[in-house]
């Protein structure tokens, strides 16, 4: 990396940083610690939101997917827009009226303590995993690419984040996330424009779409209906929806965001210019990792993404059956080069047959360097058991280092960077809430006074940022981050829906059956993780359908005079 | 319950949610166009 990439990222991340500090300075009281005094106008709401979601693992990992498996991810945010239509019609006046600091405080207007303390504590553990795969996930792929020190990287970024998260609070923290996210889609343009300027003369825009349509990469949408399939029209709606209306209603780390609004309206505006604006911000960034793709059809390739296992088994008793396969990738690419030059050509002529003709026969020399590139991947667990063989995390990371100009790389590791930064910021933000609203001031120490307890959510924000530092230092590789991450989530995702679709909708429910339908729920979707091929999004729909449906069971089968005791407070 | 505030574009609720779903339809259709053109 250049001095000036290092002037450019040191300079964004200070600048970051010292606005964070200036924002959330003077933060006196819990309301304006916690929810930045309730103030903020839809915009800072709406892009909070989204750059809690849009984590460096969206900005690293997604265009990897889309280089490998095609755009079809993007059906996974499908229901996202009806979930945003949903809460603003539900969650959102709930919560504001109730004047709620965390969701599960509204829990216990509803079931009771009990309630609210296990959804309390199942979001905890659920964040807490994912806040350190957030910090850690980036930190690895940067670390490992640009061979940096992984503890550091975690380190300093694990740091800066909990400097102005626990100084500033909530307001700091949607403040600096509007700028990050700017820098981080900024950075992803950049990206776009320097694959399509670098392909070579003859190949232009629409080429490259058409290229990347004819190798299966713009498959944005498919209608069949299959299970096992991960991402399809159907899981994405169904599927997709659930995992929405869980993650923005259900957990603190989103909830927390639109509480901050000033009135219901505010907040409502910002969820709905999330739903209007993710769906295609998705599908950009997916298109840029195809545009990736069309550039390295172009342009070699590495044999693997993953510079330090390349190097490993470059120096174990395999190098020679690796450097055997690196030939065979380098003659392969370059038959792919001539196709995909001879593909453009005869587009442009239009000239169906050859058009068919080049399609086929690049097909078959891009399933022939895949299998080359799995033999590889094989190849490197074989050399090391513990390696992480797939490369799809480091893919779009190694064409930025690669092919942007000085002060460029800069840039987009200032956009990885801030990313990465965000969903930390929103994660520790929201633990700390749960921590000191939902378990220390309800359990523990309920009359400290507004002051004490804004101390101790700093101190809380401080700690969990330390936990998540240590657990991202120790963990282990997980195969493709984004998907890790997000599986982590589906485990308790329907589980914890299904809990509060009882608490808005099915109001003769009550605590106990609520609590033996989560435990049902939870056990089913843990059965289907074990024993089914189901893809993991369906998880979440099976999670929420199961609890909802043995909680009625439950309450239909207890005592009246039970049901009377249980009779919710809030109608 | 809750106070119905008008929104400050789109006349009502009702209208700007109708809005955010059409535009979810318009963007599956203009998905399958683009897959249908480009494959």
């Amino acid at each position: 990396m250049s001095a000036i990439d290092w002037i450019v990222l040191g300079a964004t991340l200070a600048a970051i940083v010292l606005y964070g500090l200036w924002k959330g300075r003077r933060q006196q009281r819990l309301e304006q610690y916690l929810l930045a005094d309730r103030q903020l106008q839809w915009y800072t709401i709406a892009l909070s939101v989204m750059a809690t979601q849009a984590s460096a693992i969206t900005f690293l990992s997604t265009p990897g997917q889309a280089y490998t498996d095609g755009m079809r991810f993007v059906q996974f945010y499908l229901g996202l827009p009806i979930a945003m239509v949903i809460l603003s019609i539900t969650a959102v006046p709930i919560f504001h009226n109730l004047r709620v600091f965390t969701a599960y405080e509204y829990l216990e207007t509803r079931f009771g303590v009990g309630t609210r303390t296990l959804t309390a504590m199942l979001f905890l553990i659920q964040r807490g995993l994912g806040t350190a795969m957030t910090l850690y996930a980036p930190a690895l792929i940067v670390s490992l690419v640009l061979g940096w020190n992984i503890q550091l990287t975690t380190l300093a970024i694990g740091v800066l984040v909990i400097l102005y998260t626990a100084t500033g609070g909530t307001k700091a923290v949607s403040w600096t996330q509007m700028h990050q996210l700017f820098i981080s889609l900024a950075g992803m343009a950049i990206a776009l424009f320097v694959a399509m300027k670098s392909l070579p003369n003859g190949v232009g825009f629409t080429d490259a779409v058409r290229v990347a349509g004819r190798m299966g990469r713009i498959n944005v949408i498919d209608f069949s209906f299959d299970l096992s399939t991960p991402y399809n029209f159907w899981s994405g709606l169904f599927g997709g929806l659930m995992v929405a209306l869980a993650y923005f209603g259900t957990d603190q780390s989103q909830v927390q965001r639109y509480l901050t609004g000033e009135t219901i309206a505010q907040s409502r505006l910002g969820l709905l210019f999330n739903g209007l604006v993710k769906v295609p911000m998705q599908f950009f960034i997916l298109f840029v990792g195809a545009m990736v793709f069309v550039f390295y059809q172009f342009v070699a390739p590495p044999l693997s993404f993953n510079p330090v296992q390349s190097e490993k088994v470059r120096n174990s008793r395999y190098a020679a059956e690796y450097q055997s396969l690196e030939e065979t990738h380098a003659k392969t690419f370059t038959q792919k080069r001539a196709a995909a030059t001879e593909l453009v050509a005869a587009m442009n002529a239009k000239d169906a047959n050859t058009v068919e003709r080049k399609t086929t026969e690049l097909r078959r020399l891009q399933t022939r360097d895949e299998e080359t590139r799995q033999a590889a991947s094989a190849l490197i667990r074989k050399n090391d058991a513990r390696a992480d063989a797939a490369d799809t995390d480091y893919i779009f990371l190694t064409f930025v280092i690669n092919n942007l100009p000085k002060g460029l790389v800069g840039v987009l590791l200032a956009a990885i960077f801030c990313a990465a930064m965000s969903a930390t910021a929103s994660g520790l933000n929201s633990l700390a809430s749960t921590t000191v609203v939902d378990i220390w001031k309800r359990h523990l120490n309920p009359h400290l006074s507004d002051h004490e307890y804004v101390v101790l959510s700093k101190w809380m924000t401080v700690g969990w940022g330390a936990l998540c530092i240590a657990f991202g230092l120790y963990a282990n590789q997980l195969g493709s981050l984004i998907v890790a991450v997000n599986k982590v989530g589906s485990f308790v995702y329907g589980t914890m829906l299904a809990i509060f679709l009882i608490a808005f909708y099915v109001k003769r429910v009550g605590g106990t059956a609520t609590v033996i339908g989560a435990i049902v729920s939870e056990i089913a979707v843990i059965l289907c993780a074990i024993f089914t091929d189901m893809a993991w999004l369906w998880w979440n729909v099976v999670g929420c359908v199961v609890g909802v449906a043995a909680a009625m069971v439950v309450q239909a089968t207890l005592q009246p005079a039970e049901r009377r005791r249980e009779t919710p407070a809030l109608r | 319950m809750t106070t119905e505030t008008p929104p400050p574009v789109g006349g009502s609720w009702r209208n700007l949610y109708t809005a955010v779903l059409l535009a979810l339809a318009a963007e599956v259709a203009l998905f399958y166009w683009f897959v249908r053109a480009f494959r």
